[in-house]
C-alpha cells in the first residue's frame, strides 16, 4: 500500500467518528511512515495518542497486506508512560484503532500492577502493542533473551517526555533506548512532550546527542492556540490575611461559589496533606457537598482513584480536591474550572493544570489562583504575565549519572550478560553520557566486578563476574533477584500500607508518620478519620473513628523552585509596588496594607536596591537577604555566604530560604558591615567556595541518598512484597560518612557533589545573580521586629546548617538548653 | 581524654572511643562493635569502602593501648552476622592482644561459641561480677548495677539560633549504664533523658557530661 492509501485509512476512520484530523496529527503520521524519528509537542487531551498509535498500526498494515486474515505475532511497539495510572486510557485508544481497522493486533499493559499470571503469559507471547513504564522496560531488559523479544519492535513512543526529562527516570529512558537501537531491527523513536522552554534539547536527549537518529528526525508542534484565563482570588480583608502559611483555608468561603457555578471543578493542592485538609474542611463547613466532592492523590488506593476518575467523566462529581496526581493524561471533558491553591512553582505546570479545564477544542480554559499567604499574591500577578508570554521553564537533563549507569549495566549483566566493547559506543551516544571518559568507564567496570578499584584476597565482594570470553555476567541467582527488586530511580521513604483490621486496603503512608503514632491515636487519611490499632508485618491496622483530629500525615514532597524567567517576572511585579496605583495590577493594589507595614521598619526594594534586614527574636539573631531569585539560587547563595562569613570568624548558623530570599540564623550577631567591607558577594572563587561550603552542610549528603539506592549500595527492603532484609539495611547517612573517611575519590560519592552544583544550585544562574547584586545599592535595615517579607522565611522549619566552630565550644553553650 | 565516674565506690573511666575501663578490676568494657558488617555488605553486593574494615581494629588497638587492661569484655554484638573472612582479622587481633577476652553475647552474635572458644575467648549470656551485671540487653536487676549495650544511644542537643546536634553518648540511669556502639558504620538511636539520668556525650576526642 502506498503512503497515501495508508493515510486515507486513518482519515476515513476520523470521518466515521465525525472528527477531522489536526494538521499536527497528519504531519506526524507522514513523518513516521517515512521512517523518521521525532518529538511531538502537544498538550494533554489534544489527540496526541492518535497521532502516534495510527502510524504504528498503519506501518503494520503496510508490511502485512493480509492483516485482516492473518496475524503476525510478536512485539511491534512499546508505549512508555511515566504514570501507570494512565496506561488504561492509552490502551483503550489503541484498541479502538486496532479493532475498528479490523487488524488482529493485541494490546497489553505491563507495569508494577500487572499480575504475575499476566506477566507469565506475556513472557510466552508478547502483545503486539505494549504499554509500560521506564522501570518495567528495564525489568524486561533484565530477563533472559530479551533481544529476541524486541527484535521486530518497530517503534518506541515515550509519552509525557517532559515529565521524565529533568529526572533520573529520563536517564533510565535514554539508556533503555540506547539498547533498543541495537536490538530492534527497524526502530522509530518518538517522544511526546508538553511545552517546555528547551524543546530542541528534549529532542536531542531523547534521540541521543549526535546520533544518526537525531539527524533523521523532526519536531512537530501542535500549536493549538488555547485561550487561558487566570483569575486571582483576592481576600476581601487584607488586614487579616496571613503573612505566611500554606493551607489557604482563609479563602475557603470564596471557593464555594466557584464550585457551585461550574459543572465540575478541580482544586489542585501542592501536597497530599494539604489535599486531605482541604477536603475535610470543605465537608465540615459545607456538609451539603457530601457525596458530591471527592479526593485524589497518589497515596490513595488504586480502586478509589479509578472510581474518582470515572466519576469525573460521568459528571457525577461537583468538585475533586487533588494533587499533581491529576496533572497528567486522563481526558476529563466535563471539567469546567480549575482552582490552584498556593503557588504552583512553575509556569509549565500551571498551564498544564489550567489545560485540565475547557478540554473541548476551541473552549477557553479558566484557572483561579488562590493565594495561601499575602506575598503569594505577587506570584499570582507574575503568573498571569508568564501565561500571557508563555514564559515556560526549561527541564534540565542530567549529565553523567553514574548511579543510573551502574544500575543499567547490572541489569544487562543479570539477563544475558554484556560485552563492554559493545555497550560503550551505545552509551557514548546518549546525551547523558556523551562526555564519559575511558577512565571513568573502566572505573565503573571495576566497581561492578570488585566493588573497588583493586582486588584483595580477603574481600568477598560479589556481584558481577567476568567470564573467560570477557562477558560481564551475574551468575548468582540471589544477586539477580535482589537487583530486579531494586530497578528504578524513584527513591522515597519506606512506605507502610494502611489497612482496616478486618481487611481492606486504604492506601500507603510514609513509615516515619506511623512511627510517631501510639495505639488509639486518630489521624486523617484518604478523607477518613482512622484510629491506629497496631503495626503488623508491613501494614498499619486501623478502624474508623468518629473522633475529630488534626493529625494529618505529612509527605515530604519535593520543594520546587522558580525558574529564572519566573523569578524575573516576580521581581518586576514587586517593583510596581512603588508605581502609581493606576499602573498596578489588582493583586499589587490589594497588597497595600502589607506594603505599608513593610515600610514601617524597612523598604519595598526597587530594581537598583538589594535589601538586607536584621533583627533579634527569641529564636536568635536573624539576618535576611532578598535577592528574589528563586529557591534554588537562594539555597546556593546562602550556603556560599555563610561559608565566607565563617572564614572571617568561627560561626554556627542555620539557613532557611524560599523563592524571595534567604536567612542566616545564628546565636550570635553577624557583622553585616564586615560582609559588605569584605565584598562577600563577589563571583571570585565562587565555585571553590561553594564546593567547600557543601562539605560543611547537608546538601550533598541528601543527594547521596538517592545515588546510594539507585546504584545498589543501599537496600531498601520491599515492604509491599513483605520481604525484609534487615541485616542488609543501612542508612545512606552512615555510608556517606564512610565514603568521606575512606574513599572520597569514589565516582558515586563525587556525583553527590556535582549533582548538587549542576542540578540543585544551578551554578550558572547563581553567578548571574551575584553579578546583578554587585550592581545594586545595598540597603541594610536594622529592624525591631520581623517584617512581612521576612515572615515566611523565618518561620520555615526546614533548614540547612553550617558550622566551623569547635564542637566542644558549641556544646558548652548548648548544654543549658537540653530538651 | 577520659572522664572518671564513681559507681558503688568503684572507679570507671569513660573513653571517647566508646569503651569503659573498670579500674579496680582492670577490665575494659566495649559494646556493639559489629565486626564483619562491612564484609557482610560487600558479600551481598553493596560496595561499602573496604578500608573501613580495618578501622575497627585500629580503634580497638588504641583503646587497649590507652588502658592496658587485664581483661576485655565485649557486651554483645561483637560480630554483625555469619562467619566471613573478617574472622581471620579477628583471630589475628586476639592473638596479638595481651588480655583475656570475654564475650557476653548479643542478638547479633550468631557465630558458634566453639569458634570463639578455639581462640580462648569465653562466651557467656551474662556476667555478674561483685555488685555489677554485665549484659547485652538493658535490664535492671535488684541490688545490681548494670552495664549493657544494644541501644547505640545518642543524645539530641538544642541551642539558641535553632541549633541542633546529635551525639553518640554513654547513657546512665540510676542503676544502669548503656554504652555507645563502639563500631564504625553502626548508627545511633536518640534517647530522651529524664532528670535523674546522666548523659556523657562523645565530643570528638573528649567525653563531656551534658
Amino acid at each position: 500500500m502506498t503512503q497515501k492509501e495508508l493515510i486515507h485509512i486513518a482519515e476515513n476512520w476520523f470521518q466515521n467518528q465525525g472528527w477531522k484530523p489536526f494538521p499536527f496529527q497528519k504531519k506526524t503520521w507522514r513523518a513516521f511512515l517515512e521512517g523518521k524519528h521525532g518529538l511531538l509537542n502537544a498538550p494533554t487531551g489534544s489527540g496526541k495518542t492518535y497521532a502516534l498509535w495510527f502510524p504504528i498500526v498503519l506501518n503494520y498494515i503496510k508490511h502485512n497486506p493480509d492483516y485482516k486474515t492473518r496475524h503476525k505475532k510478536g512485539l511491534k511497539a512499546i508505549w512508555i508512560t511515566p504514570l501507570r495510572a494512565l496506561s488504561q486510557e492509552i490502551k483503550q485508544s489503541a484498541e479502538r484503532i486496532t479493532q475498528d481497522l479490523e487488524t488482529q493486533m493485541t494490546v497489553g499493559i505491563r507495569t508494577g500492577d500487572t499480575s504475575t499470571k499476566e506477566r507469565a503469559r506475556q513472557r510466552k507471547t508478547m502483545p503486539d502493542l505494549l504499554i509500560t513504564t521506564p522501570e518495567s522496560l528495564h525489568l524486561l531488559l533484565s530477563s533472559k533473551e530479551y533481544a529476541k523479544t524486541f527484535a521486530n519492535c518497530s517503534a518506541v513512543v515515550v509519552d509525557e517526555w517532559h515529565e521524565l526529562l529533568g529526572s533520573k527516570r529520563g536517564v533510565q529512558m535514554e539508556l533503555g533506548i540506547s539498547r533498543l537501537k541495537t536490538v530492534c531491527k527497524n526502530l522509530r523513536i518518538w517522544g511526546i512532550s508538553a511545552t517546555i522552554g528547551n524543546l530542541e534539547q528534549a529532542q536531542q536527549v531523547l534521540l541521543g546527542a549526535m546520533s544518526p537518529q537525531l539527524e533523521n528526525s523532526i519536531l512537530v508542534k501542535a500549536n493549538l492556540n488555547k485561550k487561558i484565563t487566570v483569575k486571582s482570588i483576592i481576600p476581601k480583608k487584607m488586614e487579616t490575611f496571613p503573612w505566611r502559611g500554606h493551607l489557604g483555608l482563609h479563602l475557603l468561603d470564596e471557593v464555594v461559589p466557584i464550585i457551585n457555578n461550574s459543572k465540575t471543578t478541580l482544586l489542585f493542592t501542592n501536597t497530599r496533606s494539604q489535599c486531605e485538609i482541604w477536603f475535610q474542611k470543605i465537608l465540615e463547613k459545607y456538609p451539603e457537598f457530601a457525596g458530591e466532592i471527592a479526593m485524589h492523590h497518589g497515596s490513595i488506593n488504586k480502586e478509589t482513584r479509578l472510581w474518582v476518575e470515572q466519576a469525573i467523566r460521568n459528571e457525577s462529581l461537583k468538585a475533586v480536591v487533588c494533587t499533581s496526581s491529576l496533572d497528567l493524561g486522563v481526558d476529563f471533558a466535563p471539567v469546567e474550572t480549575v482552582i490552584q491553591i498556593g503557588g504552583p512553582k512553575g509556569v509549565a505546570r500551571f498551564l498544564q493544570r489550567a489545560g485540565r479545564s475547557g478540554h473541548r477544542p476551541g473552549k477557553e480554559s479558566v484557572i483561579y489562583f488562590l493565594p495561601t499567604h499575602a506575598i503569594e499574591l505577587i506570584e499570582a500577578a507574575a503568573m498571569q504575565k508568564a501565561v500571557r508570554n508563555s514564559a515556560v521553564e526549561d527541564r534540565i537533563p542530567y549529565l553523567n549519572s553514574f548511579d543510573v549507569l551502574i544500575q543499567y549495566l547490572t541489569t544487562l549483566a543479570v539477563s544475558d550478560g554484556f560485552y563492554p566493547e559493545e555497550i560503550y559506543p551505545e552509551i557514548k551516544q546518549t546525551f547523558c553520557y556523551q562526555a564519559i571518559s575511558e577512565e571513568q568507564w573502566q572505573w565503573l567496570l571495576n566497581f561492578l566486578v570488585m566493588g573497588s578499584q583493586s582486588l584483595k584476597s580477603y574481600d568477598e565482594y560479589k556481584k558481577v563476574e567476568v567470564e573467560d570470553d570477557g562477558k560481564f555476567k551475574v551468575n548468582n541467582r540471589a544477586v539477580g533477584i535482589r537487583h530486579r527488586f531494586q530497578i528504578g530511580t524513584i527513591v522515597g521513604d519506606a512506605h507502610i500500607s494502611v489497612r482496616y483490621q478486618k481487611g481492606g486496603y486504604i492506601g500507603s503512608i510514609e513509615e516515619y508518620f506511623i512511627s510517631k503514632l501510639s495505639p488509639g491515636d486518630v489521624f486523617t487519611f484518604a478523607g477518613r478519620n482512622l484510629e491506629f490499632i497496631r503495626i503488623k508485618g508491613m501494614a498499619a491496622h486501623v478502624k474508623n473513628s468518629t473522633k475529630r483530629t488534626n493529625k494529618v500525615p505529612s509527605w515530604m514532597g519535593g520543594r520546587l523552585s522558580f525558574s529564572a524567567k519566573m523569578s524575573e517576572l516576580l521581581r518586576q511585579e514587586l517593583y510596581t509596588a512603588e508605581l502609581p496605583v493606576e499602573k498596578q495590577s489588582r493583586e499589587i493594589k490589594s497588597l497595600l496594607p502589607m506594603f505599608l507595614k513593610q515600610r514601617e521598619e524597612s523598604i519595598v526594594p526597587q530594581p537598583h536596591q538589594f535589601l538586607i534586614e536584621t533583627f533579634k527574636t527569641r529564636d536568635g539573631y536573624h539576618h535576611i537577604f532578598y535577592p528574589f531569585e528563586g529557591r534554588a539560587i537562594h539555597e546556593g547563595m546562602s550556603s556560599l555566604l555563610a561559608y565566607r562569613i565563617s572564614l572571617l570568624a568561627p560561626i554556627t548558623c542555620s539557613l532557611a530560604f524560599n523563592d524571595y530570599g534567604f536567612e542566616l540564623l545564628s546565636d550570635k550577631e553577624i557583622d553585616i558591615q564586615a560582609i559588605l567591607d569584605n565584598n562577600l558577594f563577589t563571583t571570585d572563587y565562587m565555585l571553590s567556595d561553594l564546593q567547600k561550603s557543601l562539605n560543611s552542610n547537608e546538601m550533598a549528603r541528601r543527594k547521596f541518598r538517592d545515588i546510594a539506592v539507585i546504584s545498589g549500595m543501599v537496600f531498601t527492603g520491599y515492604p509491599e512484597k513483605g520481604v525484609k532484609m534487615k541485616h542488609l539495611q543501612s542508612s545512606s547517612e552512615l555510608l556517606f560518612d564512610v565514603f568521606k573517611d575512606f574513599e572520597d575519590d569514589n565516582l558515586l560519592y563525587q556525583q553527590a557533589f556535582t549533582e548538587t552544583f549542576e542540578h540543585q544550585l544551578e551554578e550558572g544562574r547563581l553567578r548571574l545573580a551575584l553579578e546583578r547584586i554587585a550592581q545594586q545599592e545595598i540597603v541594610w535595615r536594622k529592624c525591631e521586629r520581623p517584617t512581612p517579607f521576612s515572615f515566611p522565611i523565618i518561620t520555615d522549619r526546614l533548614r540547612e546548617k553550617l558550622s566551623n566552630e569547635k564542637l566542644a565550644d558549641r556544646i558548652k553553650r548548648m548544654t543549658a538548653k537540653l530538651t | 581524654m577520659t572522664q572518671n565516674i564513681f559507681i558503688k565506690n568503684q572507679v570507671f573511666q569513660l573513653h571517647h572511643l566508646g569503651g569503659i575501663f573498670w579500674k579496680q578490676k582492670s577490665l575494659l568494657l566495649i559494646s556493639d562493635v559489629h565486626l564483619g558488617k562491612v564484609s557482610h555488605f560487600r558479600k551481598f553486593g553493596a560496595a561499602v569502602p573496604r578500608k573501613a574494615i580495618h578501622k575497627n581494629y585500629v580503634l580497638l588497638d588504641k583503646v587497649v593501648t590507652d588502658f592496658q587492661p587485664f581483661q576485655i569484655c565485649f557486651l554483645g554484638d561483637l560480630f554483625h552476622s555469619y562467619l566471613n573472612k573478617e574472622w581471620q582479622l579477628f583471630e589475628n587481633w586476639v592473638a596479638k592482644t595481651p588480655a583475656e577476652i570475654i564475650l557476653v553475647s548479643g542478638n547479633h552474635d550468631i557465630i558458634a561459641p566453639e569458634k570463639f572458644e578455639q581462640l580462648q575467648v569465653k562466651v557467656f549470656s551474662e556476667w555478674v561480677l561483685d555488685d555489677f551485671l554485665l549484659t547485652h540487653h538493658p535490664e535492671e536487676r535488684e541490688g545490681l548495677f548494670t552495664f549493657c549495650g544494644h541501644i547505640h544511644p545518642a543524645i539530641k542537643l538544642q541551642g539558641f539560633g535553632r541549633q541542633r546536634l546529635k551525639l553518640s553518648c554513654f547513657f546512665k540511669t540510676k542503676n544502669q549504664m548503656i554504652l555507645p556502639a563502639f563500631g564504625e558504620f553502626t548508627g545511633t538511636h536518640a534517647l530522651q533523658p529524664s532528670k535523674e539520668d546522666e548523659v556523657y556525650a562523645i565530643v570528638e576526642d573528649a567525653v563531656v557530661k551534658v
